[in-house]
């Protein structure tokens, strides 16, 4: 790329803008094209790098992620609740090259800060002038004792990935008897998708109701209560699966024995025929290598909300499940954020201000049967003197599910999965 | 939101005419692209419930989205979002949208659905022209190449006694329509027709 930033403004409003600028704010940025560099391709990561080059093809990208295809965790829960096809939550990354982004298949094992070089597991060193993690989160595992050995045993799974163990679940619950016990033991905020564990009820309720009626569902549940569209799912549970589902609040799983598949809480030991122990969770520890994962409890990674960048190593940014926020951990807002991200590294690239009160609409849709959904919706803005996002009055959940939000929510994931992947 | 606009206007003050003027169009925008992860990008849905809206009338979006914002308009989702913006940003997002372009998405039918649905539109022409792309005013909404699923779902709004559609002409159009599988085949026929 010449040296000479006119070419990267395209509309003359902008070109004006350079004019009056101080210099200092237009400072020359690299003398070649500046590169980004963005890990993992998730609803975070994908949209981030395909937006960079959307709104500035100046700008190099490479976007390194170890799978050879996308799997989505939204409507996963719908193959558990056995009316989707698996399948269908794979997605191909092919239509990402087309952007212009450079796709390295690979794992990154380090980040080297001060010398701007990630590393990966092929044993690549790959520079950036901006880094973009956005890996998900990982499990806290250790913190339900017996929980490694049950899952190698094959005896209990999260199914908070989707993945082999999404399948897993479906396969146990399909073996399981009629008059059998299926627990989801679940931990308290903030975590990936709150909603997801009250969805896996649901979805495996209606499936009991059909083909194992006299079953149970214990949900050992580590929050106060049903607070993620609460009175939505409780009306839902109620209506069609009545006796069915119980909820335990306050009650996080510490321990797991698979030998008599018996759960321990911090109150009660409870036993059950299929188990799935979702544990609490961090972001991964590549983000702690980096030095980003920077929280009082060493979990999450602090951030500044207008451009997402680290605020502790400079010229990282983190985006999605990683960063400690009062935002729901969710596709919808990995997405948001990855926007704003995107567009703010472009400014601070051409040595301008990013937005400094960025805006994220987000919607929730959950399903409570084949046919039936609930959703939240909230638009959120960044206040700049209290430094947090406000959710604007009069959002929020609704009290009842319906067949329409299912039809919607069912297409929101098309346009999702579009926006993020091509 | 009082505080937002202070903090806008200072910085805006600050960096001058001309930065005001990209901001502004960057801030909208940012909007809109966030509009995309439900729309579409460019505000073409993928979809088939979820409508496609760049190239609809500035008109007919500054006026839905007013009347979710005000709670006048019946939604399931948008009226929860748009209760969150300003009138400006909505009016800025009405006026990007519509100055993208309207692209059909054609969704193939049977041809014996496609006969039924035309003659279950006859009525709609004044209006909405032969092929729902033809509107006769600032008003109305294209309809051709319009997800036919959405399309339905919209109709049987504006049948429904108590759900919110202020637009008495159109509800009337619809409650006239007869049975449900003529709104089905109606949806459908809009949605095969290229322009
Ligand atoms: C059952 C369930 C249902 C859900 N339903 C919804 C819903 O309806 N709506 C909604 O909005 N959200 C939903 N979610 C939440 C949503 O899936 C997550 O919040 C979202 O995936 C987070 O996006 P992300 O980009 O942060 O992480 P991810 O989507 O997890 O992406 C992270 C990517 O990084 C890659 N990666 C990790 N480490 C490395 C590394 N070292 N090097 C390179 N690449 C790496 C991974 O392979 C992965 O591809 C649901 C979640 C679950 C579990
Ligand atoms: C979470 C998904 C979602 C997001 C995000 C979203 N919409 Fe919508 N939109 C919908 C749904 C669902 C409908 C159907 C109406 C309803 O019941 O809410 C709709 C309908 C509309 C319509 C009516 C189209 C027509 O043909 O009448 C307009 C206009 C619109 N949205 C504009 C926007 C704008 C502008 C944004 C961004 C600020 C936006 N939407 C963001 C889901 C979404
Ligand atoms: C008198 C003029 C008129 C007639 C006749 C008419 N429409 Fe409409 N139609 C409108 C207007 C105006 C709107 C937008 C109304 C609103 O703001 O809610 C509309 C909206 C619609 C929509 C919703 C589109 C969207 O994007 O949400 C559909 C579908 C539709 N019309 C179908 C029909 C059908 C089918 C008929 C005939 C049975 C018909 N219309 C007859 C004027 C008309």
């Amino acid at each position: 790329m010449p040296i000479d930033r006119r070419d990267f403004l395209t509309s003359s409003a902008a070109a004006l803008t350079a004019a009056v600028l101080p210099r200092t704010a237009a400072a020359k940025p690299h003398a070649a094209q500046p590169h980004v560099v963005v890990v993992g391709a998730g609803f975070g990561g994908a949209t981030c790098a395909k937006y960079l080059r959307l709104w500035d093809p100046g700008i190099q990208v490479t976007l390194i992620e170890p799978n050879p295809h996308f799997t989505s965790c939204p409507m996963s829960n719908w193959v558990v609740g056995g009316f989707l096809d698996f399948d269908y939550l794979v997605k191909r990354y092919d239509k990402l090259p087309k952007y212009g982004i450079r796709m390295v298949r690979d794992r990154v094992t380090g980040v080297d800060g001060e010398k701007r070089l990630v590393h990966t597991q092929g044993g690549e060193k790959i520079a950036y002038d901006r880094l973009v993690l956005a890996p998900g989160m990982e499990f806290m595992t250790e913190k339900v004792e017996g929980y490694a050995e049950g899952a190698k045993a094959g005896k209990v799974m999260h199914a908070f990935k989707a993945g082999p163990e999404t399948l897993l679940l479906r396969k146990q619950l399909e073996a399981m008897p009629d008059g059998g016990v299926f627990i989801i033991a679940s931990p308290p905020p903030p975590g990936r998708c709150v909603s997801g564990p009250y969805e896996r009820a649901s979805v495996a309720a209606h499936y009991f109701k059909q083909h194992k009626p006299k079953s149970k569902i214990i949900m050992l549940d580590g929050h106060i209560d049903v607070v993620s569209k609460g009175p939505m799912f409780k009306a839902a549970w109620k209506e069609l699966y009545p006796g069915m589902i119980e909820h335990r609040p306050n009650n996080l799983a510490v321990g797991f024995d698979h030998r008599t598949m018996t759960v321990r809480t911090e109150f009660e030991d409870q036993k059950g025929d299929v188990v799935n122990i979702i544990p609490l969770q961090r972001a991964p520890q590549l983000c702690k290598d980096a030095g980003v994962r920077n929280d009082a409890l060493d979990r999450w990674c602090r951030v500044d909300f207008t451009t997402y960048e680290s605020t502790s190593v400079p010229n990282i940014h983190v985006v999605g499940d990683p960063i400690m926020s009062n935002m729901p951990k969710s596709a919808h807002v990995s997405n948001n954020q990855a926007k704003i991200a995107a567009a703010a590294i472009i400014e601070l690239l051409h040595g301008r201000q990013p937005d400094p009160v960025p805006v994220i609409g987000s919607t929730s849709y959950s399903v409570t049967s084949d046919h039936t959904s609930g959703s939240i919706a909230v638009v959120m803005r960044y206040d700049p003197v209290k430094k947090v996002y406000q959710r604007q009055p009069e959002g929020g959940a609704n009290k009842t599910h319906s067949e329409i939000e299912f039809e919607y929510g069912r297409s929101w994931h098309e346009n999702m999965w579009a926006d993020t992947l091509g | 939101m009082k505080r937002y606009t202070l903090l806008a206007g200072f910085v805006l003050a600050a960096l001058g005419a001309a930065w005001a003027a990209h901001a502004a169009d960057a801030k909208i925008e940012a909007l809109a692209r966030s509009c995309n992860s439900c729309h579409g990008l460019n505000g073409v849905s993928v979809g088939a419930s979820m409508p496609s809206i760049g190239g609809l009338s500035e008109s007919y979006l500054y006026n839905v989205m007013l009347q979710w914002k005000h709670g006048e308009r019946y939604s399931a989702t948008m009226g929860r979002h748009f209760k969150g913006y300003s009138d400006e940003e909505l009016a800025g997002l009405a006026k990007h949208f519509s100055a993208l372009p309207w692209v059909p998405v054609v969704q193939s039918a049977d041809a014996r659905v496609l006969a039924h649905g035309k003659e279950a539109t006859e009525r709609c022409e004044t209006c909405h022209g032969a092929t729902g792309g033809q509107p006769d005013d600032k008003d109305t909404p294209m309809l051709n190449g319009q997800w036919a699923k959405y399309l339905e779902l919209e109709l049987m709004k504006y049948r429904t006694e108590g759900v919110d559609m202020p637009h008495k002409k159109m509800r009337k159009n619809a409650q006239k329509m007869g049975e449900d599988a003529d709104v089905a085949a109606a949806a459908k026929y809009y949605a095969a027709q290229p322009k």
